[in-house]
């Protein structure tokens, strides 16, 4: 018995039930449900400004640092309501991690960024942080570039080093669910490939999900994927069923180019 | 042809009126003029104070009527034919005045004689005359003897060091005393007090004039060398006098002790002119002031100056960048917050003497005579905080400058990325630990902006500290050797103060003059000093922090 709930918890990682989210007095979300699997890439699609962001931070709570947002429904983590009044936001993030569409490195050294999480959370030791910092590193295919000038200002990284440096940060946590908000929009077609090469080095290990405009990319990297319009989910299947024979219409309009 | 011109012009026309050529004009006219009265104004004072410790040539001015006026030339006027010469013929404990007008009609002959002698003097200023002798107890040597003025160099060198020493020692035997002067306090406070009467305090007393007995005569014992030596410096300093002849054809005489300086200006090549120039202006960081303030240094009133400034940052600074982190990061935007940073703004612009007025009335009088109360009730009347001195001074100019701070770091806290912000908050940093490490060191240059910003309107405020703590004159620096050290209930003195009490407050202000330029200019530097530390550091900072807002 005890061995069945533990699966079935196994077998959600993210499950999102009857959804609203307001900005102020805009609803941008609409009942939205879904389950998102663990140890697989989720790929959110859709046309600019129908919601993806806001679902994903909805997922890790940075909605609230905004003013006047409202959420109702429920979001289950692993089976814990993280809305559940007494979560510790903290505790939370540490488990949800995000990379932002810009990558935005600290003005610290390369160290000193990917040992913020760690040292929030109160690890002082040096030997310690110097593992977890080679381990995020290496897990983010960044070590053999910088592991000469880990001194150095991150700021002095390129773009796509950046972006990977901020992707290394996040996995510096340990988090069991990666959040990436268009985390290659920005950047140029060789480091979007490492970008994604990363990605699919760490499905093994843990639950990813991804807002990208690239289509080809959503194909390529995601075992699932979502699409929405206007604020609510139109379709989430399985990559291929979604790419292929799609079942709604405008699901079918978007990937073939038709609007968006 | 004509056509087309009339098109060219129109189209000049219409591109000067829409790219706003005019408005261009009149915007870079008004940052000219606003850059020539800035040099203009560091012209003028740099003009006028600089040359204030160079050697002038003394000229010697022979009139009409025989007599003749010696002293540098300092002015001259001209009116149609006639035309006058100001010269500043000094000697002022026998003219009365320093400087004298002459018609130029009246003048037979000028010149420059090369054994014309300058000695400036630790009281009445300069003398100018002809040296007539020197004179060591009862031995004259007159002034045609070979290696005269080398002599007189020697022995002033001497005389001075003697005095020099004798400061020192007199401080050493003021200082023994001290603990003697203590038990004398304490006793006088018995006696006079209203135990006086009861007999346990007649046997205290008693015990305490044994005790002072005692160490007045281990005391004596022990000053006996540097009270002999004390004379026998005395006597050496008082070795010696010259003789000199003036313009009047009565002769003065001046023990050297009293001569802070003996030269013949008409005999120096530039480059000794350029070595007393830059002796004088040492001694002028270096020393302190003599005869009101009008000559001698301002050492004291650099120390307090700085000193002020720094507690002032020390202060405004904390309060400041906590003031605006509550505003900007904790408080909920509305009318309450609207209605602070309003007043936060006005505040700024409250002029000083209130702010002066204000820390007199609860600096001074209410948390300074509370103090008194408390802790050195012992002493009272006589105040110890009750009464203005540097950190009350320090604190009204921190309240006054405050809201610079705040408003600077609010814009500072404004530009912060939120980009960094949410990056840290993703990672699972606390608000408090986000702003701590994140959004602060971020802030910096802005708050580094607002420290730079108090710091030029603290250092040039005037009107404030008079009635919180600055004197014309102090004995003693707000720092010093004798425990603890830090004296931050000593009254000080300030370069700003300085510049008003030296040029309008002296028995002298014509020949002060040039000693307020001189101050002026200084103040005007050392702000800037002050402000480029700032800026280095700011700069420092935001090369770290470059392309943070990508
Ligand atoms: N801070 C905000 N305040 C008010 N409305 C917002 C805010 N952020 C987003 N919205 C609105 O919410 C809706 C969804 O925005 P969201 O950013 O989630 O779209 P998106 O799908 O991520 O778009 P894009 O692909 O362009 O990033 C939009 O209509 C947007 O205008
Ligand atoms: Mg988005």
């Amino acid at each position: 018995m005890e061995q069945t709930v533990v699966n079935e918890l196994d077998a959600v990682a993210v499950h999102v039930r009857n959804l609203d989210f307001y900005y102020g007095q805009v609803q941008a979300l609409f009942g939205i449900n879904m389950n998102i699997k663990p140890r697989q890439v989720t790929a959110f699609i859709g046309p600019s400004g129908c919601g993806k962001s806001t679902l994903l931070r909805c997922f890790n709570r940075m909605n609230e640092v905004l003013l006047g947002t409202r959420i109702a429904g429920d979001i289950l983590i692993h089976g814990s309501d993280i809305y559940r009044e007494g979560t510790r936001l903290e505790s939370l993030r540490k488990r949800v991690g995000m990379v932002f569409q810009k990558s935005n490195p600290f003005p610290m050294t390369i160290f000193e960024n990917i040992a913020f999480g760690p040292r929030m959370r109160g690890l002082r030791e040096k030997a310690q942080l110097e593992g977890i910092v080679e381990r995020s590193l290496k897990q983010a295919d960044l070590w053999q570039e910088v592991k000469d000038r880990l001194n150095r200002s991150a700021l002095d990284l390129s773009g796509g080093q950046q972006q990977r440096l901020c992707i290394a940060r996040a996995l510096a946590n340990e988090p069991e669910i990666i959040l990436m908000d268009e985390p290659a929009s920005a950047l140029d077609p060789i480091s979007t490939a490492k970008i994604e090469e990363t990605i699919q080095e760490l499905r093994t290990n843990y639950t990813i999900v991804i807002v990208t405009h690239n289509l080809q990319q959503a194909a390529r990297c995601s075992d699932y994927t979502a699409f929405f319009y206007l604020g609510k989910l139109v379709e989430m299947d399985a990559t291929a069923k979604i790419f292929q024979t799609p079942t709604q219409k405008r699901t079918e309009d978007y990937i073939s180019g038709k609007f968006g | 042809m004509p056509v087309s011109e009339n098109k060219g012009y129109r189209e000049f026309r219409r591109g000067f009126w829409a790219e706003g050529v005019p408005f261009i004009w009149i915007s870079g006219i008004t940052v000219l003029l606003l850059i020539g009265m800035i040099a203009g104004l560091i012209g003028i004072i740099v003009a006028s104070g600089a040359g204030n410790f160079w050697p002038a040539n003394v000229a010697k001015l022979t009139l009409k009527d025989g007599s003749y006026l010696l002293g540098p030339v300092t002015d001259r006027e001209e009116e149609g034919a006639a035309a006058r010469t100001q010269v500043k013929i000094a000697n002022r404990d026998v003219f009365g005045l320093d400087f004298k007008w002459v018609d130029d009609s009246e003048i037979v002959k000028t010149e420059y004689p090369a054994d014309a002698a300058v000695i400036e003097r630790m009281e009445y200023g300069h003398l100018q005359g002809f040296i007539l002798s020197f004179k060591e107890g009862d031995t004259v040597t007159p002034a045609t003897s070979a290696g005269f003025f080398d002599m007189v160099a020697a022995k002033h060198r001497q005389v001075s060091e003697a005095r020099e020493e004798m400061k020192s020692v007199q401080e050493r035997i003021t200082h023994e005393r001290r603990s003697l002067t203590e038990i004398e306090i304490a006793m006088r406070k018995l006696s006079s007090g209203p135990a006086s009467d009861l007999p346990e305090t007649k046997v205290r007393l008693d015990e305490m004039q044994k005790q002072f007995d005692a160490k007045s005569e281990t005391l004596a014992a022990s000053l006996q060398g540097p009270e002999r030596e004390l004379e026998r410096l005395e006597a050496l300093a008082a070795c010696c006098e010259v003789e000199v002849a003036i313009s009047d054809g009565s002769t003065k005489t001046v023990p050297l002790m009293n001569a802070v300086d003996i030269y013949r200006p008409n005999g120096m090549g530039p480059f000794s002119k350029a070595a007393y120039y830059a002796g004088k202006a040492v001694s002028f960081l270096v020393d302190w002031p003599r005869e009101s303030n009008t000559e001698g240094g301002v050492y004291p009133a650099i120390f307090g100056t700085v000193m002020m400034v720094f507690l002032m940052v020390i202060i405004c600074t904390p309060l400041g960048v906590m003031t605006a982190l509550y505003m900007h990061e904790y408080a909920k935007p509305g009318p309450a917050l609207s209605a602070v940073r309003m007043a936060v703004n006005n505040l700024a612009g409250v002029p000083s003497i209130v702010f002066g007025i204000f820390g007199l009335g609860f600096f001074v009088y209410f948390v300074g005579g509370g103090l008194d109360a408390l802790f050195f009730a012992d002493k009272l009347p006589e105040p110890t905080f009750g009464t203005g001195g540097i950190l009350w001074a320090s604190l009204t100019l921190a309240l006054l400058t405050v809201p610079v701070v705040v408003v600077s770091t609010l814009e500072g806290l404004a530009a912060v990325p939120r980009a960094n912000r949410e990056g840290s908050l993703a990672l699972g940093a606390s608000k408090f630990q986000t702003i701590w490490n994140v959004v602060l060191p971020n802030a910096m240059p802005g708050i580094l902006t607002g420290v730079i910003l108090a710091i030029s309107r603290a250092a040039g405020e005037v009107a404030p500290l008079m009635i919180t703590g600055v004197v014309k004159l102090v004995s003693e620096l707000p720092v010093d050797a004798s425990w603890p050290f830090f004296h931050l209930d000593r009254k000080f003195m300030h370069l700003g103060f300085h510049i008003y009490d030296v040029g309008f407050q002296s028995p002298n202000v014509e020949a002060a003059k040039p000693m307020v330029y001189t101050t002026t200019g200084l103040l005007l530097l050392i702000v800037v000093a002050l402000n480029l530390v700032a800026i280095v550091l700011r700069n420092k900072l935001r090369n770290k922090y470059r392309g943070s807002a990508l």
